[in-house]
Order: C-alpha cells, then sequence, then structure tokens
C-alpha cells in the first residue's frame, strides 16, 4: 500500500515517543487497541493544572504506519490546546491531515480513541473539584 | 445471497464439513464455466458469478473461526471486518499485557537479543500460543454451541461474547507474529496474520 508523504515522514520520524509516570499531576494515560488488528496505543498528556493547558504529550504504538502516523500527529496536536479544545480533535481531522486511506480509516479512530481516554483519565485523576486544590497542597 | 445460503444451511454454527464439502463438489460442477459454453452470454455470466460465489462461501464456511466472523458480520449487516457499529472491548488487562509485552519486545531488539532473552521470548510466545489455542477451543466449542442453541432475545448476548473472544484471539496473534519476527523463526501450522 502506497502511504502519503505526511504518514511516511511520522513513521520515520514520530514526534513525542515515550512516556510520563502515571502517577505525576496533571498525567492523563489513554491506553486503547483496534480488535481488527491487534494494534496497541497509548498517548499521554500532561496537563497544566492552573491554566488547563496540556503543555506536553507522549505516545507508544505498536502497530502499523499509520497507527504511528496518527498517535504522532495527535500529540503534535495537542500541546499548547487547552482540555477543552483538545476534546473537540476528530479523527476525521487526522484523516485528512494524513490523507488516510478507507481501509486505515480505523487507525485515526484509534487515535481519537486515545486522546478521549488520556483526557477523561486526567479529569478523574486530577480535574475534578477538589483534586486539583488538593494536588497545590 | 449470503454464503450459508448458498449450500442451503441454516445460520447455525455446527457445520458437517464433509457434507459440506460433498456439496461443494456437487455445484462446482454445476456452475462450472465448461458446462455453460454453449449457453447464452448472460447464462454463462451467470453461471461465472454463481462459481465466484460458492468459493468464497466454501473457503468461509469451511474454516469453524471465519465461519463465527463471518456469522458476526453477517448479524451486523458489515461486509467487512472495519466499521463495526459497537465496537468489542477487550478487557482493559489485556491491552495493558500485551502493551508490556510489546515494550519489552521492543527494549529486547534494541538491545539486541543473546541466548537468554531468546530463550525468555520463547517461553513467552509458546504461553501466549496455549492461550490462543485455549481461546479457539471457546469459540468453535462452548461458544459456537451457545449461539446454535440460543433463543432471539440471548443472541446479542452470545454476539457480544464471540465478538470479545475474537478481539482477544487478534491481539494474542499480533504479539505472537511480533515475538515470532523478533526470533526469526515461524511455528509450524501457525499461519501468520500479518496485516500491514
Amino acid at each position: 500500500m502506497a502511504y502519503s508523504e505526511k504518514v511516511v515522514d511520522h513513521y520515520n520520524n514520530p514526534r513525542n515517543v515515550g512516556s510520563f509516570p502515571k502517577d505525576t499531576p496533571g498525567v492523563g494515560t489513554g491506553l486503547v487497541g483496534a480488535p481488527e488488528c491487534g494494534d496497541v496505543m497509548k498517548l499521554q498528556i500532561k496537563v497544566d493544572l492552573q491554566t488547563g493547558v496540556i503543555e506536553d504529550a507522549k505516545f507508544k504504538t505498536f502497530g502499523c504506519g499509520s497507527a504511528i502516523a496518527s498517535s504522532s500527529l495527535a500529540t503534535e496536536w495537542l500541546k499548547g490546546k487547552t482540555v477543552d479544545e483538545a476534546a473537540k480533535i476528530k479523527n476525521t481531522d487526522i484523516v485528512n491531515e494524513l490523507k488516510l486511506p478507507p481501509v486505515k480509516i480505523h487507525c485515526s479512530v484509534l487515535a481519537e480513541d486515545a486522546i478521549k481516554a488520556a483526557l477523561a483519565d486526567c479529569k478523574e485523576k486530577w480535574l475534578k473539584a477538589g483534586a486539583a486544590a488538593a494536588s497545590t497542597t | 445471497m449470503d454464503h450459508f445460503e448458498v449450500f442451503g444451511l441454516p445460520r447455525r454454527l455446527a457445520v458437517d464439513t464433509a457434507e459440506l464439502q460433498r456439496k461443494f463438489y456437487e455445484l462446482s460442477r454445476r456452475y462450472h464455466p465448461d458446462f455453460h459454453q454453449a449457453a447464452p452470454p448472460e447464462e454463462q455470466v451467470r453461471a461465472l458469478e454463481a462459481s465466484a460465489g460458492l468459493n468464497a462461501a466454501y473457503r468461509t464456511l469451511r474454516d469453524p473461526i471465519a465461519r463465527i466472523e463471518y456469522l458476526v458480520r453477517l448479524e451486523e449487516g458489515r461486509d467487512t471486518k472495519e466499521g463495526a457499529t459497537v465496537k468489542p472491548k477487550a478487557p482493559p488487562e489485556l491491552l495493558e499485557e500485551m502493551f508490556e509485552i510489546q515494550e519489552a519486545l521492543a527494549e529486547a531488539k534494541a538491545g539486541g537479543l543473546d541466548e537468554a532473552g531468546r530463550a525468555a521470548l520463547v517461553v513467552q510466545r509458546d504461553r501466549l500460543m496455549a492461550r490462543l489455542g485455549d481461546e479457539e477451543t471457546r469459540l468453535v466449542g462452548p461458544l459456537s454451541q451457545g449461539w446454535d442453541a440460543s433463543q432471539p432475545a440471548e443472541r446479542q448476548r452470545v454476539l457480544a461474547a464471540m465478538k470479545e473472544a475474537l478481539a482477544i484471539r487478534a491481539y494474542l496473534r499480533t504479539v505472537i507474529d511480533d515475538l515470532n519476527d523478533a526470533l526469526g523463526e515461524s511455528q509450524e501450522g501457525y499461519v501468520t496474520y500479518r496485516r500491514h
């Protein structure tokens, strides 16, 4: 299959590969998988608890080139966004940016699921009423 | 016409494969293009299509797991593996475990595999192969029988259980493939799942 230039670029030079310790204040972790193909993807965000801005994002994906490119792109987009803005990222944005063919759309869905899971985990752990206050003490 | 209908079968997972084969040969002869050479062109086209449909149906139904995957798709009204409306949820612990194995494998490969490292990967691979076997036994055994015995009201629950088992199988196979790749060997009788 012919990958687009952008997919190849992200695949050869993935951005933001790595991980944060799960319990670091402000860190939200999303671990998702694609049952169609067995790919697994971990995406983490680190949120500034004062401002609600995502100051850093990292990922590790074991899967095909499109899954790696989708999550790499997602981490680039996440940095600098507020938690609310990040929630608006759609898999179709990723499909358009990377020019993914129809058979690879599920890779972009996986990345969107990972973003949602990371945001939910972050909210659950740090952004609930009281949790933010508690973490600053 | 769906694959079950091609063979005049009900939508059940218990299939007599010897009988399926006999019927396949019989229908193959009936639709074979050679026997329709003198027929009008539209009839020749029909025979060719029937022949292709028959081959696809046979390939799918003779394999008990492919049969289950097909049944699930059929029940959901989908043509392909992609685009499931309801995503099967694999247990979160399984995802964690698969991720950790992949991470350890990537580190082992980066550091160069020595004898002890290889031995550890072989142990892990064999352990996962055993679990894959268990999962497949569960699919073609109790889960298939459960489907055939289910009342309409129970169907969704049985389908969900089959989808979860198929998802677990997919994750296990991917990791086993990656372990075999790293070891530079393949298992006899094991068909690779490589999909990239």
